[in-house]
């Protein structure tokens, strides 16, 4: 333990963009100041309530300094979106406020079972959430994306992490019971040539309090645009918190069918609805998954019912990248080491791109 | 028990009303071939194209066609269906051509677009899934997909059969089951992004052919007077105004205006919801326009019901036209919470050229009828329709439409302009065709209404042009009649004279021949919006013309 710890202070001291050996970033998501007007690092939030009926998205985001600028501080944003079956999608600007220490599973020493705050609100109090969160599983190995040469992502995530609180959206109140994921990100990149990704991940929201879900999983596909080959793609599988498979890049697939009315997508922040912003792309409706490692698959089945477009403005083109949180039913089935399974649940996948093509 | 021959005719007359595109471009590919066909079922039946119009007989057998074709009861099962390889069609002895080379590959032709656009429309699969479900082999088939999909669902992994996601994804929600399940009027084929070393964009829309009209111009209109009834103000005085409001509203129509609105809203990428209230705003000017329309040339009867001034006098009508008029101007400016400044303000401009047009276009053939003069050239004609009828009916829409999308460049909404300035000008001689020779109920005004109101139409302009000048004499006379005075009979005679010199086809040839050339416009002029479902929706409107049944 003492050597990690001290490899992980060097590793804050010296930052990664100059490293002298040239042999890149040390560890996975360094401690160290964003310094390119690219560097990003994000918490990222995602709820479902138990019973369904709410959604909760979130996006704390540091950026480094703008290019060309005396300014050299980071910058910070944070962004809430909250979803209810009546009153549809909320969301506040950019300008969220939130509470600090920022609730992270990453942050260690970090027990299970031991809730901690996260509370996120629009300057104006609506969207907000007041929430206790805690864990309940073990994160899964970090994963990373290289494109365009220089260009990287790094993501860790983490299911099963539980959220009890209260929510205001729109002119009600609510208390809910969230089931969800956090994760983290790290990297440098600009989004024309991010490209576009499908990500997501589905829970079982039925685990009994205190237990952490019987099964979960999350999905990731990167697309840059450079080139082949740099596209990244896996399957990771939870079974009672603990990561039990990961299915690798050449191991999953992803199809799609059909698309959301839309009707059933909704521009957030509200703001760029009323400046004249491109039309996005329809955002698939059904999405399915395969994965298989030798006598080990799962198949996910989701099934979009309604998305949020959040519009974030890209630094290096004209059109903004758009994230596209799309909420829907969802099952998922397969065996691993012999053991046969199937849920019914509902799961959050996001659909992203369109920075490209200026 | 189905016949095939009845099936068979059934979907062509459905394709027609539903996707005027596909049956313009099979119409198109088939030429002057006529063919007979033979099912195994032993029933006949003929096809043949008129211009843009297939027919088809599901009762005769043709004496002397150009192509015989048969069909057994497999391969005609196999014709529509899209859940089926088109490898799996081919079987030997089902199907079987005879006729001259160019001949059997027009028709091979026509029959693989009808095959390949057709089958992605849930209307045709709502005919077809009888028929098959009939037929032993599809049974079979589908026993066989069903067993494979149950065998599959939760037990068995994915296997070589079943990886990648994209034949998951077909084999447990096969595509014909879904269409009928979740009732989409199109098939939305699906699309692999990855497996495990080739990736797709799911950004790239799956290619869409083309779409239900008559589906979507139901629901779009039914959508556009939800929101008209939900903003008319539930106060007094409801039984003189508000309810005379909500009166056309109600009644039966087509819906082409909504459509025209909010297809072009998606074609630019704009939301459904966005555009309703602006085709609200629109249809509300255009009933305004009807109710004093009505009043100014005395029509009786409206979408099969009596005119507004007919049922409640001409006073309360001529206010409840001012009220509507009023009340579009509201339903306009309160676009912009939704829609923002710089598109409302777009829309505002769309909307005043547009009543300025339709003023003008009134009044040129109000003063017609006042001077009791005929226009000796079509040209005038046209002039007077595109500005009376042309704006409001098509190029408007198409323009607001845009600016709801968020398209305001002059530039572009002008790419709009010539090619529905044709297609309206042929919509409205097709419906001036209709007054004289369809039916009443059909129509919904009174039969021969347009002569008895002495409307010049491109009828009346041929026959004054190609009468002897006694007859011209008469009917200049009949057009100097008061409506009121004017009997049946009177009409009939004008018909009747229409007829001899052949008016009525004169104008059935002109209308195929401007919205043909409306159509091709429609091609070339919007060539820069890139091929989406709004698209092909417009695609669908600007065929309608072309196909519609005279």
């Amino acid at each position: 333990m003492e050597v990690l710890v001290i490899m992980v202070s060097f590793s804050a001291d010296k930052g990664y963009s100059n490293h002298p050996t040239g042999l890149g970033p040390d560890g996975p998501f360094p401690r160290a100041a964003l310094t390119h007007h690219l560097d990003r690092r994000w918490l990222h939030y995602a709820f479902l309530s138990r019973d369904g009926k709410c959604a909760m998205v979130a996006n704390a985001a540091w950026l480094g300094p703008p290019l060309k600028s005396c300014d050299k501080r980071e910058r910070f944003t944070t962004i809430l979106l909250l979803h209810d079956d009546t009153q549809g999608w909320h969301a506040s600007q950019f300008n969220a406020d939130i509470s600090t220490p920022h609730w992270s599973a990453f942050a260690l020493p970090h027990a299970h079972d031991r809730p901690a705050r996260l509370d996120i609100a629009a300057p104006t109090k609506h969207p907000k959430v007041a929430l206790k969160l805690w864990r309940s599983s073990r994160p899964c190995t970090s994963q990373s994306a290289f494109f365009a040469q220089h260009q990287h992502l790094r993501w860790q995530s983490e299911t099963g992490v539980y959220g009890s609180g209260e929510i205001h959206i729109g002119k009600s109140r609510k208390n809910v019971e969230f089931v969800g994921y956090h994760e983290r990100v790290r990297g440098r990149w600009g989004w024309p040539d991010l490209g576009e990704w499908v990500f997501g991940f589905a829970n079982d929201l039925n685990a009994p309090p205190g237990k952490p879900p019987e099964w979960s999983g999350v999905f990731t596909f990167i697309r840059p645009v450079s080139g082949k080959a740099e596209e990244q793609a896996s399957f990771m599988l939870w079974r009672k918190g603990r990561l039990v498979r990961h299915f690798p890049r050449r191991n999953v697939s992803f199809a799609v069918r059909g698309s959301l009315s839309r009707d059933d997508v909704t521009m957030v922040p509200s703001l760029p609805g009323l400046l004249g912003t491109p039309a996005a792309s329809m955002v698939p409706r059904r999405l399915m998954i395969t994965a298989i490692l030798g006598n080990d698959h799962v198949v996910l089945d989701f099934d979009g019912e309604t998305a949020a477009r959040i519009v974030i403005p890209s630094e290096t083109s004209y059109k903004p990248f758009s994230v596209h949180e799309v909420l829907g039913g969802c099952h998922m089935h397969g065996e691993v080491n012999g053991e046969k399974f199937q849920i019914e649940t509902r799961g959050i996948v996001e659909f992203a791109g369109g920075a490209t093509h200026d | 028990m189905i016949r095939a021959a009845t099936i068979f005719s059934d979907t062509i007359r459905v394709l027609a009303s539903s996707s005027p595109a596909i049956t313009a471009a099979a119409a198109k590919q088939l030429g002057k071939v006529t063919v007979g066909l033979h099912f195994g079922d032993g029933s006949d039946g003929s096809l043949m194209a008129k211009q843009s119009r297939l027919l088809a007989d599901g009762k005769t057998r043709l004496k002397e066609p150009g192509v015989e074709l048969y069909f057994d009861d497999h391969a005609l099962a196999m014709l529509f269906d899209a859940s089926e390889r088109p490898s799996d069609q081919v079987l030997e002895k089902s199907l079987d051509m005879r006729g001259k080379r160019d001949d059997l590959l027009a028709v091979w032709r026509c029959f693989q677009l009808l095959s390949q656009r057709a089958s992605g429309l849930r209307a045709i699969h709502m005919i077809w899934s009888d028929y098959r479900t009939q037929t032993r082999q599809q049974k079979d088939s589908a026993a066989a997909l069903n067993a494979r999909v149950d065998g599959s669902g939760y037990t068995n992994g994915p296997n070589k059969e079943y990886w990648p996601a994209l034949s998951w994804l077909n084999k447990r929600h096969p595509a014909a089951q879904e269409i009928i399940a979740r009732e989409e009027p199109i098939l939305m084929p699906a699309r692999l992004l990855w497996d495990g070393s080739t990736s797709g964009s799911w950004q790239d829309t799956a290619k869409i052919y083309d779409t239900d009209l008559q589906s979507t111009m139901q629901t779009f209109k039914m959508m556009v007077a939800d929101e008209i009834l939900e903003l008319l103000p539930k106060t007094e005085p409801k039984r003189d105004l508000y309810d005379l409001m909500a009166d056309y509203v109600t009644r039966e129509g087509k819906g082409l205006r909504p459509t025209l609105v909010i297809a072009t809203c998606l074609a630019f990428g704009g939301r459904i919801k966005d555009a309703v209230r602006s085709a609200a705003a629109l249809e509300m000017f255009h009933n305004g326009f009807l109710v004093h329309d009505d009043i100014a040339d005395e029509s009786t009867h409206r979408r099969g019901l009596p005119t507004l001034h007919e049922a409640y006098g001409a006073g309360l009508a001529v206010n409840t036209g001012d009220a509507m008029h009023m009340f579009a101007v509201d339903m306009t400016l309160s676009n912009l919470k939704s829609l923002g400044l710089a598109r409302t303000l777009a829309i505002i401009q769309e909307i005043l050229f547009m009543c300025r047009e339709t003023v003008e276009g009134q009044a040129l053939e109000l003063g017609w009828i006042r001077y009791n003069e005929v226009p000796d050239k079509d040209d005038d004609y046209f002039v007077m329709s595109n500005k009376k009828t042309g704006w409001y009916t098509c190029i408007s829409p198409c323009r607001i439409g845009a600016c709801v999308g968020g398209c305001t460049d002059p530039l572009k909404l002008q790419k709009f302009d010539e090619a529905f300035r044709l297609i309206g000008i042929a919509f409205q001689i097709q419906d001036d065709i209709l007054n004289l020779v369809g039916e009443t109920e059909l129509y919904g005004k009174e039969a021969l209404g347009d002569l008895l109101e002495g409307k010049r139409t491109i009828m009346m302009i041929h026959l004054f042009n190609h009468a002897k000048s006694s007859v011209v004499k008469r009917m200049t006379e009949i057009n100097a009649m008061p409506r009121a005075d004017k009997e049946q009979s009177l009409a009939e005679e004008m018909l009747h004279e229409m007829h001899k010199v052949g008016s009525i086809e004169y104008a059935t040839a002109l209308a195929d021949k401007l919205a043909t050339q409306g159509v091709k416009r429609f091609e070339q002029d919007l060539e820069f919006i890139e091929d989406n479902e709004g698209k092909a929706l417009l695609r669908q409107v600007a065929n309608f013309v072309t196909t519609r049944a005279l």
